[in-house]
């Protein structure tokens, strides 16, 4: 009986296996580990969708063409929930079962470094948006990062907010308790004390809370003449900023890695207005093309809110990755992995970039991505310096 | 005499099938499925040997994620090795169950069902205060050594086996007759002498030492670990196998697990619509077959209780 | 002196969501013995309809106070459906069942995980206020739109605590919750009272739903955090105690109102678990449970 159980068991295990059928044989997996459930589903749906347009763009253009060959890019987007556990078995799903060796773009730091983990073992190329700075260096030469981290942000954007408000000598910080909001407020606090600005306090807060009275009465009661809200996922810092509006704090109020203006406005109302941001993306205004409005028109449609930089990340590495490709003139992982640092390509931010990070990182696996300085200012938001690094 | 002769054939069988099956397969994905399921069954076993006394042990998630974490922590930061600190992890397991147990287990059914789940939320943000455990992004480079590597899937199952016959003889001997009888009724088992807390809080910790190593085995074979992973719907999946493979039965734990994790790696390709399968599986499953896959396909297998029981119990 | 009243004031405003979500959860286990997961879901799917429908009436040329009635009768009409619905096909099997109805609820938690996610989006949406403005009471500010919240919950709150003692269906309920069998062998029709009850519960989370998604972010996870805080006052009053359920909310609200101004929130989060276990150390039933 038993033994019947555990054949069973095998063949079940098997058919799971073939279950999602085998593509053409030019086509080149990528593969996807983001959050496809929960609170974050909405990022993860947003990369999908970035990582298809790219594929369907490259692919009308020609697609790839490495050795005679010509390559398209298929995007494989598996469900990590955000956890170290999931981002294991859609690890092993990837790169075991459906035999990816290419890493699209991965989101969460926990699961990527699951992902990392086994990705090293097997030689597979990893692009990524999590930020932790554990995740980078020169022990992970498989690894580039797709966005902005904090390392990147945070010194442009704090400068330019001190020099803006040069009175506002105190802040309150409050990072949500994960590892984007750890990893943010240590090097936050540094940069602000740097600028001459004094941190009163540094809270943290759990992801999911709904309630936001008992932390904008805290922060108010400091009386800060700014309130930084570092990796506070934008509803939330909408949320706080209401409730400090109602306790009748005003001064300057700072979302570090805020990405979207749109979860900020629905919960905080007129309270967002002048809320500065360093990932924010903005698709109003002159120096928007056409082919970032058509692109975030339909991403309205599919997600319900407009494209952030974390799900732009996905569109810029399948590009990154079709430049890396030809000029190495290989599929191979570690050869295209040579040369991805000495390549250019287009990113969905306008204009041609390449790769940097040596100075900070030990080697070039940063994207030289645009530093965009935006702010809310009447409802609609805006961008007041962006700085090319 | 001759049924205790069989269960030793069905026991050398079944784990021999299972120890041999996790050693030909060299496909790593599909032994990567395969730890899985018997990690999965060892939460599910434990959870349903809780049950027999008629308490739902939803702490079980916050104990196997104290075992990954103390296996975790004890082979990354103090070098202690793999085979050590798996049944370190266990034993840390069992004393601190036990401790929850002395003072939770004077509570009963919903009130325990219900601490039990606000004290995996806590123990989770716990971790995530703790920098040496690596805070909310969790716990990296657990290895068991090298020259085990291409062994672990062979030994993840032999420990599974082991532990599972451990609480096989358990719930079989005097010791398991006594949880049935405080599940039946508690006032009668006390009545004849029997000390039912201290049963209780022994029963808790033991099925928690299997919890402790079956987390430390997760971590290892991870070799990563996060907060995240121990969150309630852990202690709820395991319900889910117990639920589905059919609670009456020993195996009913070890059949749900390999069935629903097979479902769930097959699921896991569908994106976020991962959730409707699971969820229906767990439902259709629920209402279409209340004693679970084992109880619908007949009298297969020991059956170690009498259906009678189940419907009398939770008439709290 | 100032803050004391705005953290009075706070506690007294959170505590009263708390209230309505706790006094449906221990209804449901008073009436039917179980414990009700998919709690949190019947608030979302209200929250969530409420969010989407009001925006496009007061595109529609409503006025706000009307577009909001109008979507919060939508939003605890496709609550109360789905709580039918999950009566019929599911909880009615179960009753007195904690494992087996448990189980139960977990299902319908993953599956209605993936419903509210497609037919909604993950997108967090923002519902205008429908009440501005904000109150001064002694130095404490309170907005006028939570304050409504308030005035709708302890309204609810006294007019079941009435119409349980006072009301043939509310002593039929407190029969059932008291001893099922007696009820039932003086006649009390065990299988419609469940069922009423039932519906009541998932009223009250309705309404919560519906009273709170103008004042906070309404997505499809946003049930989890008020089950858990939900689960954490009945555990404190006593399961299946209305007084019980009131006075947990307060508390769960006071030391969340307290422990997030005086400490981090997240450390917070810890001394409300931590003190469930104390409180548990002294009444193992909670403070007013009953065996």
């Amino acid at each position: 009986m038993k033994i019947q159980l555990k054949s069973t068991a095998a063949i079940v295990a098997l058919s799971s296996l073939v279950a999602p059928a085998a593509m053409a044989e030019e086509t080149i997996k990528l593969g996807l580990s983001v959050p496809l459930s929960g609170a974050a589903a909405v990022w993860g749906k947003g990369a999908e969708f970035m990582c298809e347009t790219a594929a369907d763009e490259i692919r009308e253009d020609g697609g790839i063409s490495v050795g005679g060959e010509t390559y398209n890019f298929a995007c494989l987007p598996y469900d990590n929930k955000y956890n170290a556990a999931e981002g294991t078995k859609v690890a092993q799903a990837l790169l075991n079962r459906e035999g990816v060796r290419y890493i699209g773009g991965s989101l969460g730091t926990a699961p990527v470094k699951a992902l990392q983990s086994l990705a090293e073992r097997q030689g597979v190329l990893v692009f990524t948006v999590a930020w932790g700075a554990s995740l980078k260096g020169t022990d992970h030469p498989m690894t580039f990062t797709q966005m902005n981290t904090p390392g990147e942000i945070l010194p442009v954007l704090l400068r330019y907010v001190a020099e803006r408000h040069p009175d506002a000598k105190s802040v309150a910080m409050l990072n949500p308790n994960d590892a984007t909001g750890q990893e943010t407020e240590a090097l936050a606090s540094k940069v602000w004390t740097k600028n001459n600005v004094d941190v009163l306090t540094s809270d943290f807060y759990e992801r999911g809370t709904t309630e936001f009275q008992p932390i904008a009465a805290r922060l108010a009661s400091m009386n800060p003449a700014m309130i930084d809200l570092g990796a506070t996922p934008p509803a939330d810092a909408g949320a706080i900023f209401k409730e400090l509006d109602v306790l009748g704090w005003d001064g300057v109020k700072i979302v570090e890695v805020g990405t979207g203006a749109d979860g900020l406005k629905a919960t905080g109302g007129a309270a967002a207005d002048g809320v500065y941001m360093g990932a924010g993306v903005t698709f109003d205004g002159d120096t928007v093309t056409d082919h970032q409005k058509a692109v975030n028109t339909r991403a309205k449609e599919r997600i319900g809110e407009s494209l952030n930089a974390v799900q732009i990340g996905f569109y810029d590495s399948l590009y990154a990755l079709k430049a890396a490709m030809e000029k190495a003139d290989s599929i191979e992982p570690e050869a295209v992995a040579d040369s991805l640092p000495r390549v250019t390509f287009r990113t969905f931010y306008g204009g041609e970039i390449g790769f940097y990070g040596t100075n900070i990182y030990g080697r070039d696996q940063q994207m030289r991505l645009p530093i965009i300085v935006t702010q809310v200012r009447d409802g609609q938001l805006e961008e007041v310096a962006r700085l090319i690094p | 005499m001759d049924n205790k002769r069989k269960t030793v054939l069905h026991w050398g069988l079944g784990g021999g099938a299972a120890i041999l099956l996790s050693l030909v397969l060299t496909d790593p994905y599909l032994r990567s499925v395969l730890t899985l399921m018997a990690i999965s069954a060892l939460l599910a076993a434990s959870l349903r040997f809780v049950m027999l006394m008629g308490e739902l042990n939803f702490a079980l998630a916050a104990f196997a994620g104290l075992g990954a974490y103390a296996a975790g922590y004890m082979n990354t930061a103090l070098s202690v090795p793999f085979v050590l600190a798996l049944p370190l992890a266990g034993l840390f397991t069992a004393v601190a169950s036990a401790l929850f147990g002395a003072i939770t287990l004077r509570a009963k059914g919903p009130y325990f069902l219900l601490i039990g789940f606000t004290f995996t939320e806590a123990v989770r943000v716990v971790y995530s205060k703790i920098p040496a455990l690596g805070g909310t992004s969790g716990m990296i480079g657990i290895y068991p050594p090298l020259s085990l590597d291409d062994w672990m899937a062979g030994i993840v199952v032999a420990t599974s086996v082991i532990l599972l016959l451990g609480l096989f003889a358990a719930e079989r001997s005097d010791f398991g007759r006594i949880l049935l009888a405080i599940r039946e009724n508690e006032n009668v088992a006390r009545s004849v002498g029997v000390n039912t807390y201290l049963c209780k809080v022994i029963a808790m910790s033991c099925a928690c030492f299997v919890a402790g190593v079956a987390g430390g085995l997760h971590a290892f074979v991870n070799t990563v670990i996060s907060p995240g992973d121990f969150s309630y719907l852990l202690a709820a999946f395991a319900l889910a196998y117990v639920k589905v493979g059919g609670e009456n039965y020993f195996l009913g734990p070890i059949v749900g697990a390999v069935v629903l994790v097979a479902l769930s790696h097959y699921a896991i390709g569908l994106g976020g619509s991962e959730h409707f399968l699971y969820g229906g599986a767990i439902i259709v499953a629920v209402l279409l077959m209340p004693s679970g896959i084992l109880g619908a396909f007949g009298k297969v297998g020991p059956r170690s209780v009498e259906t009678k029981v189940r419907a009398a119990r939770h008439a709290v | 002196m100032q803050h004391v009243i705005q953290l009075g004031a706070t506690a007294l405003q959170i505590g009263a969501v708390y209230i309505l979500f706790s006094l449906g959860l221990t209804l449901i286990f008073g009436v039917m013995r179980i414990v009700n997961f998919v709690h949190g879901h019947i608030f979302a799917i209200a929250a969530l309809v409420v969010a989407s429908l009001l925006p496009r009436l007061v595109e529609g040329g409503f006025a706000a106070p009307t577009a909001y009635v109008l979507a919060s009768l939508a939003g605890i009409g496709a609550a109360l459906g789905l709580g039918a619905l999950i009566y019929f096909f599911g909880f009615r099997h179960f009753q007195r069942d904690l494992v087996g109805s448990f189980i139960l609820s977990i299902g319908f938690v993953l599956m209605l995980d993936g419903v509210l996610l497609s037919l909604f989006g993950g997108s967090v949406r923002g519902v205008p206020e429908i009440f501005p403005g904000t109150l001064s009471v002694a130095g404490a500010q309170i907005t006028m739109q939570r304050l409504f919240l308030c005035a709708v919950a302890f309204l609810m709150a006294a007019i079941l605590y009435w119409a349980l003692a006072h009301t043939k269906l509310g002593k039929a309920l407190r029969a059932v919750a008291y001893d099922h069998e007696a009820a039932m062998m003086v006649g009390v029709p065990y299988g419609r009272i469940a069922f009423l009850g039932f519906l009541i519960a998932s009223f009250l989370a309705a309404l919560a739903g519906a009273l709170l998604a103008p004042v906070t972010i309404v997505s499809p996870v946003i049930g989890t955090d008020y089950l858990i805080k939900g689960f954490i006052a009945v555990i404190i009053g006593g399961l299946g105690s209305v007084p019980g359920a009131i006075l947990g909310s307060f508390f769960v609200a006071c030391i969340e109102t307290v422990g997030g101004y005086y400490l981090d929130s997240s450390y917070a989060s810890i001394a409300i678990f931590t003190l469930v276990i104390v409180v548990l150390l002294f009444w193992p039933k909670g403070v007013l449970g009953r065996g």
